[in-house]
């Protein structure tokens, strides 16, 4: 037991370090050792030891570990795939998801075939490039007709392609309204489960000085202490950039700065049919919000060159690639952009000023999150499990809500799809938002999403207990604006049972 | 003994006003007040400022009785005429200085010259015509700079203009003296040193928008109304020559920016305070935000105590003003200027909200707590009446604690006030 013990260790390291072999941040790391090496505190007799000495006093150390930290977290992941390929009654989901893809890609292709261009777009014309580059920091002055686009697909779409996923343990009948997603096999959390998962939200411990820990444990650098901090909810707002780079390892490096240069140029050189889409939905959402709006020329930017950044794919499929049949799509777009993908990238125009720095992190979160929730897949953390969790929560915690939506014949799942699919960005002000997102990176977990909408319908569940329209249930959870989620989310996870 | 009656039980308050503005009627209504005409019995006016002329002047022989309240003070210009503003401060910062006060210690200035250290919050600024001489000398000192021209009469961004050599000056000045309308003759201007560094966020400028609700200057009690906002200009930052007479870059009122082609009507290019400290506490940290709204509080109660030996004490009167405030890329702010009418009108929902709060905040710190105006009250209100307002100063309060002198007091009130900011 042991050995074999021994010989997973053994294998896993072998693993990790080939694929450390494989990433960017080698051949400067290399270096690093290589100059640590030559150093006259590692000696060649004792080398193992007084160069393992030599790295930890260096700061190498943390480096490594960081990057093991960030390397076994995305690999976790894909054994998960690889055990819950095996339970076959999912396929139909897995099939939905495919088709979703196609759906979507198609719909691009039949735009494209409407305004005459191709998919893989054109060059630009070295007037427009002039223009664009000359604009490049004001892009709201930057004049194209948008009149002919809309967003590929909003919201509501992917909502209805939800409601009606078919299994096999689907029964038609009358009785039961087709509405649930109970049907779906997938395994959700309880919220005994939940309480177990989020405990140090709800543990009361007082720190005497909580900035100067924060303050100390980023001098530290360590990746798993940071992402060990924002469980509190409480992260300095100054901090919180330097934490979420931590937690998601998207720390800018030379390297990066060129891959940007070159999503930059790319802009530059080649019109896609997606930077109208992008420049659409910036103009329908982050323009008119009375809390990002600032923030318009920075979003072009950044959504423009993540339209086109083909590692993004690459990044999230690596877990499916093997798996699955998925047709891959490598050229652009890396996303197709819907309506509100831009409200991925706002919040984090709070926390970093550069566009660069942003953008990976902004990128990092969306390759660990946000892309699950507009893609049909299995994943504990999909949008279907999600939506799953959000019901079987609701229908246990607030029967007596449950049975006024189905008195009055709305599905609850209506009036919160927008806040899950968005991780309710938009939805609620910035600094609860942020407080939202530090957990969501904090517990490594998109299920607080689902937590919240709960825990919000019920703290209005006297107002919404009167009302029996949609349009009159939204009015009264239009406004979101005195929501602290916090103390909510801590009163849901202690008082019940 | 029987139980204290209270007759303002059986008083139904009247109010008048010379604005037809929904938050203001939405707000008397909820309070179940009965409109009267301004000839009738009035207990509570929200009056434009000539009313308020036409009431204190002495020819209308008005005399306000003790239930009686009014939006402004006699001479609330003292501090919202720009020209007058001026020299208030100036006239302040001397006593001080001849007082031999630290607060009017002095440095020597990059621009030549020295400056006032801790009271140097107003740009550089001139009356015209009076103060002609002194502009030029100090132009001379720095001929680069751009200034800009302001009527000292008229508000929201009317009459404004930027210059940035002389003879655009001199050639102003011969054109105005020769118009037939005489009146513009007459009219003083100030001008000012043009803030040509402003923060930009998003590569936009913006300015701030604060209210300060002023119930006595002597006693000084204010306070600040935390929901301010920061108003953007819709068009790119650019200080190019050729952008100078392009006033959407430059002006951030909103009257003004209505006007441009991408004035936003969901959110009127009205962004938060608050979101603005989130995000300078996020990107710059927060010693450096605290100092800002630190020295934002400061410069607030040094514009009233400038104002305060002046001021007509009427104990009547209340004023809500509206201070303008620009931040420049050093993160210092600057005073532009003080409206004694700031706008209710709602250019947005949230607009809406926000000021139909304020007029409610502000009434009930204003009236005492029965609700009935009474000028015998001494202006002390629960901390519950506060709302989204905090204090900024209260002598009388401040005189209440005798542990301190006074002088530190002001400082600390000022200095801690940022930290209430949230």
């Amino acid at each position: 037991m042991e050995e074999l013990k021994d010989a997973s260790i053994h294998h896993t390291a072998i693993r990790i370090s080939n694929e450390i072999k494989n990433m960017k941040l080698y051949s400067e790391l290399y270096k690093s050792v290589q100059k640590i090496v030559c150093s006259p505190e590692v000696n060649k007799e004792n080398i193992k030891s007084t160069l393992q000495a030599a790295l930890l006093s260096n700061g190498l150390d943390t480096d490594i570990r960081n990057i093991v930290y960030h390397l076994i977290r995305s690999t976790v992941r894909n054994e998960y795939k690889i055990t819950s390929l095996s339970s076959d009654p999912l396929n139909y989901l897995r099939r939905a998801g495919i088709q979703w893809e196609r759906r979507v890609r198609k719909s691009l292709c039949n735009m494209c075939n409407e305004m005459q261009v191709t998919l893989q777009g054109q060059p630009r014309l070295s007037t427009d490039k002039e223009e664009l580059l000359n604009k490049w920091n004001e892009l709201s002055n930057y004049q194209i007709d948008l009149s002919n686009y809309r967003p590929v697909y909003a919201p509501k779409d992917l909502l209805e392609v939800l409601l009606s996923l078919k299994g096999p343990q689907r029964q038609e009948d009358d009785l039961h309204p087709k509405w649930e997603f109970s049907h779906i096999g997938l395994p959700v959390k309880k919220i005994y489960d939940l309480r177990m998962h989020f405990l140090d939200l709800i543990r009361n411990e007082k720190t005497a000085n909580w900035s100067l820990l924060c303050q100390k444990v980023l001098q530290k650098r360590h990746s798993p202490l940071c992402q060990h901090l924002l469980k509190k909810g409480q992260t300095p707002t100054q901090y919180r950039g330097a934490f979420w780079a931590f937690v998601l390892g998207s720390h800018v490096e030379q390297y990066d700065q060129d891959h940007w240069d070159k999503l930059k140029l790319s802009v530059m050189n080649t019109d896609l049919i997606v930077d109208k889409l992008i420049f659409k939905d910036v103009q329908l959402t982050a323009t008119n919000d009375d809390q990002y709006f600032v923030y318009e020329d920075v979003l072009y930017q950044v959504m423009l060159c993540f339209s086109r950044d083909t590692e993004i794919n690459q990044i999230i499929n690596q877990d499916i690639v093997n798996h699955s049949k998925t047709k891959q799509y490598d050229g652009p777009p890396s996303v197709v952009p819907f309506h509100g993908i831009c409200m991925f990238a706002a919040p984090f125009c709070y926390i970093f000023d550069s566009p660069v720095k942003l953008y990976f992190t902004f990128r990092a979160f969306y390759i660990r999150y946000c892309h699950r929730l507009t893609t049909i897949n299995t994943h504990p953390q999909g949008i279907v499990s999600l939506c799953l969790l959000f019901e079987k929560l609701l229908q246990t915690h607030e029967p007596e809500l449950w049975s006024h939506f189905r008195e009055i014949q709305i599905q609850p799942i209506r009036i919160v799809f927008k806040w899950l699919m968005r991780a309710f960005s938009g939805h609620l002000p910035p600094d609860e938002l942020l407080i939202l997102w530090d957990l969501i990176l904090g517990f490594d977990s998109l299920e607080i999403i689902p937590l919240l909408a709960i825990v919000i319908l019920s703290f209005r569940k006297e107002s919404l207990m009167q009302v029996v329209t949609v349009e009159n249930i939204e009015a009264v959870l239009a406004d979101l604006s005195s929501i602290k989620i916090l103390p909510l989310l801590q009163l849901a996870l202690t008082n019940r049972d | 003994m029987g139980v204290p009656v209270n007759n303002h039980d059986r008083i139904k308050i009247c109010f008048c006003t010379d604005l037809d503005k929904s938050v203001l009627l939405n707000n008397f209504e909820k309070r179940n007040w009965v409109s009267v005409n301004s000839e009738d019995d009035w207990h509570f006016y929200w009056a434009g400022t000539n009313t308020c002329r036409n009431i204190f002047s002495v020819d209308s022989g008005y005399r306000m009785h003790d239930n009686q309240m009014i939006n402004h003070f006699p001479n609330h210009y003292e501090l919202s005429r720009k020209d007058l503003l001026v020299k208030n401060i100036k006239r302040y910062r001397k006593d001080l200085e001849r007082d031999g006060n630290l607060l009017a210690e002095k440095t020597d200035s990059l621009a030549g010259g020295t400056r006032y250290i801790h009271l140097d919050f107003i740009p550089t600024t001139f009356v015209l015509p009076a103060d002609y001489n002194m502009f030029v000398e100090e132009y001379r000192k720095n001929p680069q700079s751009t200034w800009i021209m302001k009527p000292c009469g008229k508000s929201q961004g009317t009459g404004i203009f930027l210059i940035n050599k002389l003879s655009k000056l001199k050639k102003w000045s011969r054109e105005a003296r020769n118009a037939f309308n005489p009146q513009i003759t007459k009219e003083s201007y100030v001008i000012s040193r043009y803030i040509d560094n402003p923060l930009l966020i998003g590569g936009k400028k913006f300015d701030m928008r604060l209210y300060v609700l002023v119930t006595s200057f002597r006693p000084l009690k204010a306070y600040l109304f935390k929901l301010g906002f920061c108003r953007f200009c819709t068009v790119k930052y650019d200080t190019s020559v050729t952008e100078l007479d392009n006033m959407y870059v430059h002006l951030t009122n909103v009257s003004v920016q209505k006007h441009g082609g991408e004035y936003n009507t969901l959110h009127g290019g009205k962004w938060s305070v608050q979101n603005l400290k989130l995000y300078l506490e996020g990107t710059r940290g927060s010693e450096i935000t605290e100092k800002l709204f630190g020295n934002i509080t400061w410069l607030i109660v040094h514009s009233l105590r400038a104002v305060q030996p002046v001021m007509a004490t009427d104990r009547h009167c209340f004023e809500c003003y509206g201070y303008d405030i620009i931040i420049d890329n050093s993160l210092k702010p600057w005073l532009v200027e003080v409206n004694a009418s700031p706008s209710l009108t709602s250019t947005t929902v949230n607009d809406r909200i926000l000021k139909y709060k304020l007029i409610d905040n502000i009434l009930s710190i204003v009236l005492p707590p029965d609700g009935v105006p009474d000028v015998r009250w001494n202006k002390i209100p629960n901390p519950e009446a506060l709302g989204n307002f905090e204090l900024l100063i209260d002598e009388d309060l401040a005189a209440q604690d005798d542990g301190n002198n006074n002088k530190d007091k002001l400082k600390s009130s000022a200095f801690s006030a940022h930290n209430r900011w949230k």
